[in-house]
């Protein structure tokens, strides 16, 4: 695998070039209806071989309407979002992420006359309907949602401090020409800006960009410690500095090369009826009161291209944009405490559910990796489930995980159930909504103190497997 | 015509397709359910609305507050 090339896209269109290059990209030139045909479209496209991006322009009542989905959503798009071959397998593609991970932080470039400054309009000129050609995804949404913007915030307490600026995808209904409904769950960054802001009685200022180049939506989607800067996270993953601009309201920090800028605030200490939504976890999020976005500014390219995602029952694009994030980020927070951690496999509904292989020093050891993903920033809100598996076992894997679950596992002694933790809200196994038990399955093999079951006697691959590997796939390839 | 979702009788037109007459975006002035009129029945009309969905003034009253709002 080449893992040295690297090809930086500065803007969305760059990147839709690149896929079409690939045959990645799927241009649908019939008319469509925006409902159900566009969600009917993007919701089909995982189960079409290479599920590829997909680009609409010609949608029933619009003039310029262009839509992109799907643009993350296959693995050979993810590779192609990080520069890779995109035959480059799932594994190598995590690993990659995490080797680029180490380079952080790669502080970005400011650059002047964004695309999207060309049109802008304030106050009670701005209509987001105008702009972006929003549409329903699933029957039971309460509305049209912006689902894969970056939203930027600062902390109020310290906005000087770069690192605390937070770029996330937070979904945002579209309530009228000006007002967005936001959700922040308690655990995310913007919750935190939003507590301290409203602790002192202020609005929180917010950009929202809409359209933006893979890395920085991979670095948005990221969960990344308090103080990290996602854009110097996009600078690693895509192996030079992100370009970015001052947005002109608010000052705060935005991609240069987005096709949509929005800029705000969150109006403090109101909260709003919101969704239901169909959410990531396959169930939909009930209806909420959430906090309400005023739109001051939107700032666009002439006849942008708007970026939107499917998500429901998993499968879903989003599996591939947040999958591999959330293995690199666990995994790099659990091996600053535990070297003989090896691999995470945290892409499974958010990392609600992870596999972790270790190395085990003593008896309990894994337990306490299992509870350590726990307390991690993510782990928070999600490892609702861990599973700590033998060093030799491949979290990626599953029929060996599933060997190591049927075979080491002993329910006397290997499962802790943590009670009433904290776990996201949308969880709908939640009760109430936010707290869950949590549990871990040790499927390690039992070590001393620890000592327990009849392991010793395991049954390994033969010395010689190996090279019979490499003659059974040359006399394949008809190369004796 | 009511909201589909919550049947409340009070409707606002959020937006209106830029070619003309082709669809209007409408909005539940109680519930703030939104949608396309050349959306399915399932979707624009209360009698086809899935029961699942539908909510009452009770309902909206019981929704939980995510974040909080910290207290004063």
């Amino acid at each position: 695998m080449e893992r040295t090339r690297l090809m930086a896209y500065d803007d969305l269109r760059a990147f839709l070039a690149e896929l079409d290059k690939n045959g990645q990209l799927l241009s649908i030139s019939e008319e469509v209806t925006a409902e159900p045909d566009l969600a009917a479209a993007a919701n089909a496209v995982s189960r079409v071989e290479g599920s590829p991006a997909l680009y609409f322009d010609n949608v029933q009542g619009f003039r310029d309407a262009k839509i992109a989905l799907n643009v993350h959503g296959s693995w050979p798009n993810h590779a192609l979002a990080l520069g890779l071959p995109p035959d480059t397998l799932v594994r190598e593609q995590v690993e990659e992420f995490a080797r680029r991970w180490e380079n952080f932080p790669v502080p970005p470039v400011r650059r002047v006359s964004p695309p999207w400054a060309e049109n802008t309009r304030t106050g009670d000129e701005v209509n987001i309907f105008d702009v972006l050609p929003v549409f329903r995804l699933n029957d039971g949404d309460s509305g049209f949602f912006l689902d894969k913007a970056a939203v930027v915030s600062r902390d109020p307490t310290d906005p000087g401090n770069f690192g605390k600026q937070n770029v996330g995808i937070y979904r945002l209904e579209v309530k009228g020409p000006r007002r967005l409904g936001l959700q922040p769950a308690p655990m995310h960054d913007i919750a935190i800006h939003l507590q301290r802001a409203e602790e002192s009685h202020e609005d929180l200022p917010i950009a929202i960009a809409v359209g933006n180049d893979p890395a920085i939506t991979l670095a948005a989607a990221t969960p990344m410690a308090y103080d990290q800067s996602e854009y110097e996270l996009a600078g690693a993953l895509r192996g030079e500095p992100a370009p970015i601009a001052t947005a002109p309201l608010t000052g705060l920090d935005v991609p240069w090369g987005s096709e949509v800028v929005l800029e705000g605030v969150v109006e403090g200490r109101k909260r709003e009826l919101e969704g239901p939504f169909g959410e990531f976890t396959g169930h939909y999020s009930g209806g909420r009161k959430m906090p309400v976005v005023r739109v001051d500014r939107i700032s666009y390219r002439t006849n942008p291209i708007y970026e939107s995602l499917y998500l429901g029952m998993p499968w879903t694009e989003l599996d591939y944009l947040i999958g591999p994030a959330t293995c690199v980020q666990l995994y790099q927070q659990l091996k600053a405490d535990f070297p003989e951690v090896q691999a995470v496999n945290a892409m499974y509904t958010h990392g609600l559910l992870a596999i972790i292989s270790t190395k085990t020093r003593y008896g309990g050891f894994a337990k306490a990796v299992g509870m350590r993903a726990m307390t991690t920033p993510h782990g928070l809100g999600y490892c609702k489930m861990v599973i700590v598996v033998d060093a030799e076992v491949d979290p990626f894997d599953l029929p060996r995980v599933m060997w190591a679950m049927s075979t080491k596992v002993n329910a006397a002694a290997d499962l802790v159930n943590l009670p009433n933790l904290s776990v996201l809200h949308l969880d709908p196994s939640s009760e109430p909504a936010g707290i869950s038990n949590k549990l871990i399955i040790d499927a390690t093999t039992p070590v001393p103190p620890d000592r327990r079951g009849r392991f010793e006697q395991a049954v390994h691959d033969l010395p010689e497997t190996g090279d019979w590997v490499r003659r059974l796939q040359a006399v394949r390839k008809g190369k004796p | 015509m009511t909201c589909p979702r919550c049947d409340h009788s009070t409707i606002a037109v959020m937006a209106t397709s830029p070619v003309p007459d082709v669809w209007e975006l409408l909005r539940c002035a109680r519930c703030g359910y939104a949608w396309r009129t050349t959306e399915p029945a399932r979707r624009t009309t209360r009698a086809a609305y899935p029961k699942v969905f539908q909510l009452t003034q009770a309902d909206i009253d019981a929704a939980v507050e995510v974040p909080v709002v910290p207290e004063q």
